[in-house]
């Protein structure tokens, strides 16, 4: 495989993690993912048209969602790196196509490393060690998949609850969980640095001037391009600011 | 989009009801339930593949260990992330982005940008069923470029300078973030000043270490707060008719 000559220091292991059987070992459950993506994808494009959703919002809807994942993927792409050196090209494009994300992967495989005495970029880590990652961001990554299947049947429960079963308050409901949830992410994100800072709220007011912009000459693309713009210039003040001041805090 | 188009379409709720919760909701509850289950068997093919192949199966103290681990730091977030972003996601999403993963970076992002450029309400079905298309549709992308990525494009990133490498992983996500909070401040700006102040006060609170006493790393108590506590200050407001949705509030 290509893998050992982009690291440079190759642990043992890595010619198993490398190999083809952990590749073809990836292969069903990404075909999974995908088969549940069509099938959604079909059911939701042919019940919104009956539901009175119009052929061109379901294209925006569809186009937006391509458009706005092209900058994020690029950046798991990234994130995949350190993942890739630690866990070899298989299981990292496993658990990033689907299931997890680089917070939870790197830590869980650490954790499983570290039942070792090792840590993760250490020489001398074992095949053992390196199985005992496998297994735990495997078997950790299954909560989310159990509670999601089992679960989400009974959400509408506990959102019915919030709202007193009024319906127009959902809307509220739903838009001030989301506000909390990406405040959350957002607060993170400002604690880590000033470029960090600089990219959240430059990443915001191009958001609020794009949308300000569309909504008032009625652009439709711009809506779509809207969140892709957003970030690229996001992206670059959190570049300019790292380059010119450093960080604060 | 037009306002009257709008109107139009939630004029005729009750019949758009009916296909939602009848034909949609339950075909979804019943694939997703079966598809993500099937993933979890699946998932394993790397560790059965290790051991079935290669031998390599790690003692059963050291899985158990491990699995304790990742349980004590993570357990939390296996039901607080599907409670908290289901109101975004809808069910259908739900079933897709606990999946597909990369949920905060990802799929909530492109949900909400798509329901922003279809002009639909968030939490209605109309939204749920945008949702569901967008991120479909980010799966696919996904898909394609850590799929090409991983193939191709790992030496070419390597052989980017170190400063754009550290650029794409630390500033991209936060730019993504501030625009999407951006973008539903805009319909609820109080709202989003009372989330914002209650997330970065547990944050710091966090940080600084006024949460210890709470059992774990309390990273959990951040995101309840921040979520219910923002939703239920959105629910006390509305009955005080301080808030109103976008379409209605028409200044």
């Amino acid at each position: 495989m290509m893998w050992p000559e982009l690291v440079p220091l190759v642990p043992a292991y890595m010619d198993i993690a490398n190999s083809r059987w952990l590749w073809l070992s990836t292969v069903p459950v990404v075909l999974v993912v995908l088969l549940q993506a069509t099938i959604f994808l079909r059911r939701a494009w042919n019940d919104g048209k009956e539901m009175g959703l119009s052929e061109q919002k379901l294209k925006t809807g569809f186009k937006t969602g391509i458009i706005s994942a092209i900058g994020p993927s690029i950046a798991v792409l990234a994130g995949m790196l350190a993942l890739i050196a630690t866990v070899g090209g298989p299981v990292a494009w496993m658990r990033l196509t689907v299931i997890g994300s680089v917070a939870f992967e790197l830590p869980a495989a650490e954790l499983g490393v570290s039942q070792f005495g090792y840590s993760l970029g250490d020489e001398g880590i074992t095949e053992t060690a390196y199985a005992t990652a496998v297994w735990a961001m495997t078997l950790g990554g299954t909560g989310w998949l159990l509670v999601s299947a089992f679960g989400t049947r009974h959400m509408e429960t506990v959102r019915t609850k919030i709202s007193n079963g009024n319906e127009t308050l959902i809307p509220i409901i739903s838009a001030a969980a989301m506000l909390g949830a990406f405040a959350y992410f957002l607060s993170g994100e400002i604690t880590a640095g000033t470029p960090e800072t600089g990219s959240v709220a430059v990443g915001g007011l191009a958001m609020l001037g794009l949308l300000h912009l569309a909504d008032s000459r009625d652009v439709q693309w711009l809506r779509e391009w809207a969140l892709g713009a957003a970030m690229l210039v996001g992206l670059l003040a959190g570049v300019a600011l790292r380059v010119t001041v450093g960080s604060w805090w | 989009m037009s306002e009257s188009q709008y109107k139009e379409e939630n004029a005729t709720g009750a019949g758009e009801q009916d296909v939602y919760n009848e034909s949609f909701v339950p075909y979804v509850n019943k694939w997703g339930r079966r598809t993500n289950v099937l993933a979890v068997l699946l998932s394993l093919g790397p560790a059965v593949a290790l051991l079935a192949v290669f031998g390599i199966l790690p003692p059963r103290a050291a899985i158990v260990g491990a699995v304790a681990s990742v349980a004590i730091t993570f357990g939390w977030a296996w039901f607080i992330e599907p409670l908290s972003y289901y109101p975004v996601l809808g069910i259908p999403g739900t079933y897709m982005a606990f999946l597909s993963g990369n949920i905060s970076n990802l799929r909530l992002p492109c949900a909400a940008a798509a329901q922003e450029a279809s002009d639909v309400e968030t939490g209605t079905p109309q939204a749920s069923i945008i949702s569901t298309v967008a991120i479909a549709a980010s799966i696919f992308v996904n898909t394609a470029v850590l799929g090409i990525g991983s193939v191709a494009l790992v030496s070419a990133f390597q052989a980017l300078p170190e400063l754009w490498r550290n650029a794409l992983e630390s500033y991209l996500v936060p730019a993504v973030f501030g625009a999407i909070f951006a973008q539903f401040g805009r319909d609820y700006p109080r709202v989003a000043g009372i989330g914002f102040s209650i997330a970065l006060a547990m944050t710091l609170l966090l940080e600084l270490g006024y949460l210890a006493f709470l059992p774990s790393y309390p990273l959990y108590a951040v995101i309840i707060v921040s979520v219910f506590g923002t939703t239920l200050i959105a629910r006390w407001m509305w009955q005080h008719d301080m808030i109103s949705p976008p379409d209605e509030a028409n200044e």
